[in-house]
């Protein structure tokens, strides 16, 4: 089962990071994330998953402009983008 | 290099710079590129004209502001080069729930604030952000006003439905014959068919109402001949339907309080005429008008002001439309009728009021209309006291049977516990005492 683009629900990732209180995990830990981007954000200061809840917390969780953010700071495509987004959203309304 | 240019060729900035640069104290931040041209014309045409001397320093200081203000001309003011807080401002402007502004943000915030100006449109030059935020925020506050409107006149419009009821309420018999027509219409008629002595004296004490001048020997057939005349009238001509409106309008809208001063300064007055005969009667009742609704007008509220304004008619009105509305009210006194029918006609006129048939939208003032919405909710009176009896007759069956029935259980069962620890505390003490007289 791979990665599935257009059903964000559905990726086996978001449903495993969604499932669980994030911890340590890492920036590709969340889904949309791949090796890629992951290096990026690792670039950027963004090493681990919660440090871009952060980002997702400081921009108040709007999901447009951290979508945005996202593919200004990554060149992320929109589906990933939109992945992480809601994957941070969903865990968000689980564990917030 | 152009000595004189024209000021409203120059960007805002550039207005804003040579102003500055002159002493001139700055318009407010938001105002529009013709204020700050205006003031350019002002004040540095002049001085440009008045000393030559010290104008190419300027200039030539000018020159240099206006290449680099002119660099970020293009996209509006640029949003890299607003502070954390004016980034804020003008995000928040444009509606944006902007969030904590950092390093990491602040660039999201940019490019966001960049797109909103790049729709909000070019056209407002450099300010734009500020100036499409006001029109923005005008044609909001238009909708919401048109919004609000719309629902006050529906609230006014229920409120004086419920005021009619209200006043059905207090004469009953008014209320079937009324309640099939048409709001003004029935309004108009109300108090006409009182049938007791005391609800002719109300009714025809009620002023603003032309309808209750008619004297209360007045039949009911008559009453429905008007009420027929009138349901004819209001669809065929507007004049006549307005005139009716207008004054049954205002009599519906006007408060109690301001009713009962009326009525007491207009009793004061009319003590001596309303014992006269009901010719003269309805002859003086415009002279009453005009003489009591007066001093009346000062503190009336906005919706009242029809009412009371036409009392000084300045243009002496046609007569033609109202006469025949007139007829169909008083089929009795055409002439008397006719004369106060055309002291109503210019009311309109005198208030500046557009003429058209509007006045069920009268405005209320938010504290009338909030009264009368309390007024609606009320329960009324008689099924406050049903309610009430009810309930006492629910207590007393129950006190009833309490005390018949399953009171010796109940106080029985109250009682055995009580009386047990009663027994035990009361043998308790005694104890001690057979000890130590042993």
């Amino acid at each position: 089962r791979g990665a599935n683009k257009d059903l964000y629900i559905t990726s086996q990732k978001h449903r495993n990071f969604v499932s669980e209180p994030m911890g340590d995990k890492p920036v590709t830990a969340l889904s949309g994330i791949g090796e890629v981007l992951g290096e990026r954000l690792e670039q950027q200061g963004f090493d681990k998953a919660y440090v871009v809840l952060g980002q997702f917390l400081l921009l108040r969780k709007d999901e447009e402009l951290f979508s945005e953010w996202l593919k200004d700071t990554t060149h992320a495509n929109v589906h990933q983008a939109d992945s992480c987004t809601q994957c941070l959203r969903d865990w968000c309304n689980a564990f917030l | 290099m152009p000595l004189l240019e024209d000021p409203a060729r120059l960007s805002k900035s550039r207005l804003k710079s040579d102003l500055l640069a002159h002493n001139v104290a700055l318009p407010p931040a938001n105002s529009r590129k013709d204020v700050y041209v205006e003031l350019h014309l002002k004040h540095i045409e002049q001085k440009d004209a008045a000393e030559f001397s010290s104008d190419e320093e300027d200039r030539g200081q000018d020159e240099a502001e206006d290449e680099v203000v002119d660099g970020d001309d293009p996209g509006g003011r640029d949003p890299s080069a607003l502070t954390d807080d004016g980034l804020k401002a003008a995000l928040i402007q444009h509606g944006v729930k902007v969030g904590p502004i950092v390093a990491s943000t602040r660039a999201v915030y940019e490019k966001k604030l960049r797109k909103l100006l790049e729709s909000g449109g070019h056209d407002e030059q450099v300010n734009g952000e500020e100036g499409n935020a006001v029109l923005y925020s005008d044609s909001e506050d238009e909708e919401g006003s048109k919004g609000a409107k719309g629902e006050g006149d529906e609230h006014s419009e229920h409120s004086q439905q419920d005021m009619s009821q209200n006043n059905n309420f207090a004469y009953p018999q008014c209320f079937i014959l009324s309640s099939k027509l048409r709001a003004p219409a029935s309004e108009t008629r109300k108090p006409c068919p009182a049938k007791n002595p005391k609800n002719a004296l109300k009714s025809s004490e009620r002023g603003p109402c032309h309808c209750s001048r008619i004297p209360a020997g007045i039949s009911r057939a008559s009453s429905v001949n008007q009420r027929s005349g009138l349901g004819s009238r209001v669809p065929n001509g507007l004049q006549p339907a307005k005139s009716i409106g207008c004054s049954s309008g205002s009599s519906q809208a006007f408060s109690i309080t301001q009713m009962v001063e009326e009525m007491e300064s207009r009793r004061s007055v009319s003590d001596t005429e309303s014992n006269g005969s009901d010719v003269q009667e309805l002859r003086s009742q415009p002279s009453r008008l005009l003489t009591v609704d007066q001093p009346a007008v000062k503190n009336q509220t906005l919706f009242y002001t029809p009412e009371a304004f036409p009392v000084k008619p300045g243009p002496k009105p046609p007569v033609e439309p109202v006469n025949g509305v007139s007829k169909d009210i008083f089929p009795a006194q055409a002439s008397p009728t006719g004369i106060y029918a055309t002291r109503r006609r210019p009311i309109k006129g005198a208030a500046g009021r557009p003429v058209q048939y509007v006045f069920p939208d009268t405005p209320s003032s938010p504290a009338t209309l909030e009264r009368r919405e309390a007024e609606r909710r009320l329960v009324p009176i008689h099924i406050q006291i049903l309610v009430f009896l009810i309930v006492v007759i629910l207590l007393y069956l129950v006190y009833v049977v309490v005390e018949d029935s399953s009171l010796d259980s109940a106080m029985s069962l109250l009682d055995s516990p009580n009386q047990a620890s009663d027994v035990e505390e009361f043998h308790a003490p005694e104890a001690p005492a057979f000890s130590e007289q042993e």
